[in-house]
């Protein structure tokens, strides 16, 4: 009897070594494997934060899972897990670039659209101006307005003129300075008021 | 181009304007935002200044802007196209 309960001791520290060499077996892979996708997310850069931080977030709550597993010493379940996040993690290198490529490349059609809307306005607004300010000067010797013209349109008109000539002052200073994005906005402006005064003096193109 | 002679009576921005060959304005270096006219018969620059700023005394505003193919106040003719400033 006595030889029996010291065999079953004797299997029981036999199995519980065995377990604790397989346990230490499975640390250092799982350590790497973590070590692994942290490396993999580090390489993909800033530009996965910028770029797509969706799926970057994705992969960082799963490798935060997984550290949870390691610390639970689930190591088997670590290696269960990691290569598909591996291979999710060394996608972002990729999906950050081909997004930063897409960004920049729509930035710059972006920017080739503003450039194209300022030659127009550019190209437009000054003789506008120009022809409002030919009228208002005319009409303001006037002793009498024209009968589809009443006395609160006119003034109308003739502040809107000043405040179109500043905000042209704004925009092509902008322009100058390489704010295309704010010379376009400030023109539009422009081009609101020009047009509602042109309309307000039943002005229309030649 | 022919053109009916005022009346040496009748103010020069007074006389009517008559059917005659329509002259067309040059376009070339126009500001697009120019307004046009286009005379009719019994128009004077009188009368089109009246009609556009209200006050038909501001008629030499309409000349001294189409002196290109105006030569005399006096002297429109139907169907010409005048910058109205």
């Amino acid at each position: 009897m006595k030889h029996r309960s010291l065999f079953t001791a004797f299997l029981s520290m036999a199995f519980a070594a065995l377990m604790l060499a397989g346990c230490a077996n499975q640390m250092e892979p799982a350590q790497k494997a973590i070590a692994d996708i942290e490396a993999a997310i580090t390489a993909a850069g800033p530009d996965a934060s910028q770029y797509i931080p969706d799926e970057l977030q994705a992969v960082t709550s799963q490798l935060a899972d997984l550290k949870a597993k390691f610390d639970q010493k689930d190591y088997k379940g670590v290696l269960a897990a990691a290569p598909a996040l591996l291979t999710q993690a060394q996608g972002l290198a990729g999906a950050a670039s081909s997004a930063r490529q897409a960004a920049e490349a729509a930035r710059a059609a972006a920017l080739e659209a503003l450039n194209a809307e300022w030659t127009t306005l550019s190209g437009t607004l000054p003789a506008a101006v120009a022809a409002i300010e030919s009228r208002v000067n005319i009409l303001s010797k006037s002793k009498k307005l024209p009968a589809n013209l009443d006395a609160a349109t006119f003034e109308s008109v003739q502040a809107g003129l000043a405040d179109s000539k500043a905000l042209w002052d704004q925009a092509t200073a902008a322009q100058a300075s390489g704010n295309i994005e704010g010379a376009v906005t400030t023109a539009r402006q422009v081009k609101e008021k020009t047009d509602a005064a042109l309309a307000a003096l039943g002005m229309t193109a030649g | 181009m022919e053109e009916k002679k005022s009346n040496p009576g009748i103010p020069a921005w007074g006389t009517p304007a008559v059917d005659t060959t329509t002259r067309e304005a040059a376009a070339t270096g126009e500001n697009p935002y120019t307004q046009w006219y286009e005379v009719k018969k019994g128009d004077t620059l009188w009368k089109i200044a009246k009609e556009h700023y209200g006050d038909g005394s501001l008629y030499m505003d309409i000349f001294n802007a189409n002196q290109d193919t105006l030569s005399d106040p006096d002297k429109i003719q139907v169907g010409q196209k005048l910058r109205i400033p």
